[in-house]
């Protein structure tokens, strides 16, 4: 019978909060053979099989339905499986890994502050320069979403791997969709916010995903694993 | 989408081939844009809402290639290829396939690649003849076919703007009234806070300095931009120019000094907005409505009238045709009318032919000057599923 595979970040701070969190919950997780392999165990839950995974992974691996469970952003979610609300089951907002989805804009843009008025600096922009002002991002599909629910499409979008925040002052791009925990970031490259520009208040969530085969025992290990981790996580822990 | 049968696949060949005999017959000349297109061109037009739901690949070149999410765009392109003079009449007509991304998953209703029949025309002098035309053709091609059961649908986002001039607001207001209307998801919350002004206080422009701003001086203006802007040791960094904010801020500073919006004019938008029903009787409760209006003189509704009697006139049962101010808000391109076919089987969201009036695409994809433009497409799987999957 198939173990209950559970997919955590593999390296970095998401890793160490991960564990913490177990720790916290009472559980142990440790990793299976080599220190350096790729599998692992939690002490206490024999039902679930652990891998390590590269956090922008762990989005594809709950999407293909190659593990069951999984824990990373929900940024990275909703940027990577367009259709996460039938196939993704939000178990469990774990209280760390916070980061904001924002629309940011030079700080010396003073006559615009919200969307609407990056909407009516579009059309002379494009007047003045022949194209439409570009966002540079790594969130494609939040990018289009957003602006499109706001009505705006008077722009072009300009794939960033990174560094994306130093975009608009090297002239890549007039605007940037990023990341940003305390916006140090930002100011630091002369840029703000917009009023209206919060795309998405993201945090590390416990997922599972409809496309993996579940048998009624995963279910049961499922279900104990997140009664420990919500007895263990403060309500409040998990809201900003 | 599993593939197609053999059987639709005779249906789908063997409509096409009447629809585009129909189409030919009345002198539209058969035209088979690329199927795969430079992507730079659809997404200017259509901009970032359509990329979404497109095919957008690089080839081994490097150069950024679509294919094609419609055949409208295509056409325009050939047009231009075809005449120096864009504003050259001309009369085209396709069958072929487009190709769409499907956020929810591809449906029989929605597949991801689908076969369109369609026409279009550049050119025309007399607007409604080409508007009643068009609708009149791609009706006749649908009943050619044999599918004889549909309803349809008209909406024109121009009348919005004839509306306005009757409430007799100013030219701010109207440019601001006339961009929230094609936003039906905050045009109501927009009403609301235009009864208060015509924009709200910013959060990131000081009034001080928005008040000494002076259209007549330039100069001195984009300078107090400049002291603001050291003052407050913010750096000027991107490719907007201390003249381009300052336009902007200057634009800002004329709207402020604007009146709000008075209740009678937000009343009549709003009454306007929710008229739907039947063409005829929504056409008596537009006019009943402009004569409420302050500037009621100038209104006709010439256009409106005219369309449905050259409708008529061509043979369209006008008890079928039902009206909805708010329709065609969200669809991209269109300037004037709007219209859909639908078949009850398939319900209102999988319409079996669409089209309108689009002046400004041509301009968007290089003629350099608005070209009068009318189009409309048959939806051919659609259709097919309409009739029951058989063909006639």
């Amino acid at each position: 019978m198939s173990k209950l595979t559970l997919a955590i970040p593999s390296k970095g701070r998401l890793m160490e909060q991960t564990t913490d969190m177990f720790a916290r919950a009472g559980l142990v997780v440790r990793k299976v053979g080599h220190v350096r392999g790729y599998r692992g165990e939690i002490e206490g839950l024999p039902g679930v099989d652990v891998a390590y995974v590269s956090s922008s992974e762990i989005a594809e691996a709950l999407k293909s339905g190659s593990v069951h469970l999984g824990i990373t952003g929900e940024d990275l979610i909703r940027e990577n499986i367009s259709d996460a609300a039938t196939r993704i089951r939000f178990l469990q907002k774990l209280g760390f890994g916070f980061a904001d989805v924002v629309v940011a804009v030079p700080t010396c843009w003073i006559d615009v502050s919200t969307v609407a008025e990056l909407e009516e600096i579009a059309i002379p922009f494009r007047r003045k320069h022949g194209r439409w002002p570009r966002v540079a991002t790594k969130y494609i599909n939040q990018t289009r979403r957003f602006f499109g629910m706001k009505g705006f499409g008077d722009y072009r979008i300009i794939e960033s791997a990174g560094a994306t925040e130093g975009a608009p002052s090297s002239g890549m791009a007039e605007l940037i969709v990023d990341i940003t925990t305390t916006g140090e970031t930002l100011r630091a490259n002369g840029l703000k916010i917009l009023d209206d520009g919060v795309i998405l208040k993201s945090q590390a969530n416990l997922l599972a995903t409809n496309a993996a085969q579940w048998t009624p025992e995963n279910e049961a290990v499922c279900a104990e694993l997140v009664g420990k981790l919500s007895a263990s996580i403060p309500k409040k822990a998990t809201v900003r | 989408m599993a593939a197609e049968t053999t059987r639709s696949l005779e249906a789908l060949a063997s409509h096409a081939q009447t629809v585009m005999s129909v189409f030919t017959k009345a002198g539209y000349d058969a035209v088979a844009p690329a199927i795969i297109q430079p992507a730079d061109v659809f997404l200017d037009v259509i901009g970032e809402s359509l990329r979404a739901r497109t095919y957008v690949f690089t080839d081994q070149d490097g150069a950024e290639l679509c294919l094609r999410p419609d055949i409208t765009v295509p056409t325009c392109r050939l047009h231009l290829e075809r005449h120096a003079d864009p504003m050259t009449p001309a009369r085209y007509c396709y069958n072929g396939p487009a190709f769409r991304f499907q956020p929810q998953g591809a449906t029989v209703a929605h597949p991801r690649e689908f076969r369109q029949a369609g026409i279009e025309r550049f050119g025309d002098k007399s607007r409604e003849v080409a508007e009643a035309e068009t609708v009149a053709i791609i009706i006749k091609a649908i009943e050619k076919v044999g599918f004889k059961d549909w309803t349809l649908r008209l909406g024109d986002i121009g009348l919005f703007s004839s509306v306005l001039d009757a409430t007799g607001v100013s030219p701010n207001w109207k440019t601001r009234l006339d961009d929230a209307f094609l936003r039906p998801l905050s045009f109501r919350d927009a009403l609301k806070s235009f009864a208060v002004g015509v924009r709200p206080p910013s959060s990131s422009i000081p009034e001080q300095l928005l008040s000494s701003l002076r259209r007549d001086d330039m100069e001195a203006s984009e300078a107090a931009v400049a002291v603001y802007l050291e003052e407050e040791a913010i750096e000027l960094i991107g490719t907007r120019s201390l003249a381009d904010i300052t336009e902007h801020l200057l634009i800002v500073a004329d709207e402020r000094r604007e009146p709000p919006l008075d209740a009678r004019a937000i009343e009549i938008i709003e009454r306007y907005s929710g008229i739907s029903g039947p063409a005829i009787t929504a056409g008596e409760k537009i006019s009943a409505l402009i004569k409420e209006a302050p500037n009621s003189s100038g209104f006709a509704l010439e256009t409106y009238d005219r369309r449905l009697a050259l409708l008529a006139n061509a043979g369209i049962d006008l008890d079928r045709v039902t009206f909805s101010a708010e329709f065609g808000r969200t669809l991209a391109y269109y300037t004037g009318l709007v219209f859909e076919v639908n078949a009850a089987t398939l319900g209102a969201k999988s319409p079996i032919a669409g089209g309108g009036r689009y002046d400004g695409l041509m301009r968007a994809a290089g003629s350099g000057a608005d070209v009068p433009a009318v189009g409309a497409a048959i939806h051919s799987e659609r259709l097919l599923a309409a009739m029951g999957g058989k063909a006639s």
